[in-house]
Order: C-alpha cells, then sequence, then structure tokens
C-alpha cells in the first residue's frame, strides 16, 4: 500500500527559543475503525483497523511514545510537550493494528 | 438392585443437567451477544496491567481536562496537565488515559522523557455513554497519580 496519508505536525509558537517548552501536535488522516461497526453501503462489519504506536523522535531519537487504542477518536490528534535543545529535525512515526506504517517530520527551527 | 438405582441416579442426574441451564445461560447469551471489540478490556483488569497492585493515589497534581458535557461522544477531547519535574531522575514517566464504561477501557498511553520538559498530554477519544474518563500517571520512581472527571454524552460515540 503505497498511498501516503494526510499528516501534519505543528509546533506551537511559531516562535520560539532555545530551552524553551513548545507543543508538539500530530494529527493524522486515518478511520480507527474499531471492527463493530458495519458498512452503511453494504452492511458488512467493517474489520478493525487503528493506529496502534506512535513515536515523537528528535534527530532519530525518540523522546514520546504512544500506545493507542481504536477507543481513540478517527483521524486522531495527540499532542507532547518538547524543551526546545537547539535546532533539529520532529519525526513523528506511526504503524497500524494492520501493520500500515508511516511518517511526518518538521524541522525544530529555534529563532535564538 | 445397585444397578436400577445406579441408572436412576443417571436420569435424575440428566433432568437436572437439562432443566437448569435456562438460568445459568441467560446471562452469558447476553453477554456473547453484546459486540465486543478486539480489545475488550474492563476498566478494573486495565488497572490491574497498568499498576500491577501498586496504590493509585487520587491527586491534584494531576489536572485532567475533559468538557462537562460531550455533544459527540465520538470525538472528545482529553487534556493532562501533571504539576511535576521533568529532570534527569524525576519526571513523568508515563501517562494512561482510561474511559470506565467503553467496552475497552484502553484509549492511548504516552511514556513521557525528561526532554518532554512538562508532563502533558493530550488525545481526542471515544466515549460510549457518560462516564468517568480517568487519568493514571506513573513517576519516575514507581508513584501512582491519578485523577478522574466525569463526561456526559449526549450521542454516544461507537458508531
Amino acid at each position: 500500500m503505497a498511498e501516503k496519508r494526510r499528516a501534519m505536525v505543528k509546533i506551537k509558537p511559531k516562535k520560539y527559543n532555545v530551552g524553551d517548552t513548545v507543543k508538539v501536535d500530530f494529527i493524522i488522516i486515518h478511520p480507527m475503525d474499531t471492527g463493530m461497526q458495519k458498512d452503511k453501503k453494504t452492511g458488512e462489519i467493517k474489520p478493525a483497523k487503528y493506529i496502534d504506536n506512535v513515536t515523537f523522535k528528535l534527530d532519530g531519537k525518540p523522546f514520546s511514545q504512544m500506545k493507542v487504542w481504536e477507543t481513540v477518536s478517527t483521524n486522531p490528534y495527540f499532542s507532547v510537550n518538547l524543551k526546545v535543545p537547539g535546532k533539529g529535525k520532529i519525526t513523528v512515526e506511526y504503524s497500524d493494528n494492520t501493520g500500515e506504517k508511516g511518517s511526518k517530520s518538521k524541522k525544530l527551527k529555534p529563532k535564538g | 438392585m445397585e444397578r436400577r438405582n445406579f441408572l436412576k441416579g443417571l436420569g435424575a442426574a440428566s433432568l437436572v443437567a437439562v432443566t437448569t441451564p435456562t438460568f445459568i445461560n441467560a446471562k452469558e447469551e447476553a453477554a456473547k451477544a453484546a459486540p465486543k471489540g478486539p480489545n475488550a478490556l474492563s476498566y478494573d483488569n486495565a488497572i490491574r496491567v497498568i499498576a500491577d497492585g501498586k496504590e493509585i493515589k487520587v491527586s491534584d497534581k494531576v489536572d485532567l481536562v475533559v468538557p462537562e458535557i460531550a455533544e459527540n461522544g465520538a470525538v472528545v477531547p482529553v487534556k493532562v496537565n501533571v504539576d511535576h519535574p521533568m529532570e534527569e531522575n524525576n519526571y513523568v514517566k508515563a501517562i494512561h488515559i482510561l474511559a470506565k464504561e467503553n467496552g475497552n477501557a484502553r484509549c492511548a498511553d504516552v511514556m513521557l522523557t525528561p526532554l518532554n520538559g512538562k508532563g502533558y498530554f493530550a488525545t481526542r477519544v471515544k466515549l460510549a455513554k457518560t462516564q468517568d474518563v480517568v487519568a493514571v500517571v506513573e513517576l519516575s520512581d514507581g508513584t501512582f497519580l491519578s485523577a478522574n472527571k466525569s463526561v456526559k454524552v449526549t450521542i454516544g460515540g461507537c458508531g
């Protein structure tokens, strides 16, 4: 499956310095199907398909690791803080229960 | 004589076996009929898995922010702020978010590190009905803290 899911990594506020604690948000378009709902068109149960792991990394090193269940909302949103150590690259990696994997990155660019 | 009694006893026993199940199995049948997700887990069992019998103290250091009333149970924002340092040897190690009455009481966990700067986590969860949302916080020294808040759900979140 080569289709890339729409996802976004956001850093808030937009302007920050080394030593500041920023908010890092990740949001991704994903059904988070529980495996208990019927497809309205076919009447068949939609199989469970939900993100089960999310890792936030800074320059390849994990700083937040999440375990996620099907009880998290569709198009899931996750947010943590990061104390800015300097310039770098934030990468958020995810995987779901069907083996699908993906990632999204955002540069960490402190003003000072 | 003995054989006759034995057979009589067998007959009586089989009668009992045939008649009593209707009472015992009604509850089991109802439980089987209710849809179960892939990870059905009760709140109590989820707590056992998370804290393994250790004491969990309700603490106002755990600020759990949820709406009082959720118009849409499918998307309920949950925010947790823990008033605790995030230093090398003293930090918030994990935040677990649970929903007491969901078929699967677990929603999301985050394992944090001192690099986070703050013991903070936010996400959006599905709530099947009005219930308590619980945040269980694990500190690096092995202590468990928690907070819980009730969320009123007008439209259930599981379809």
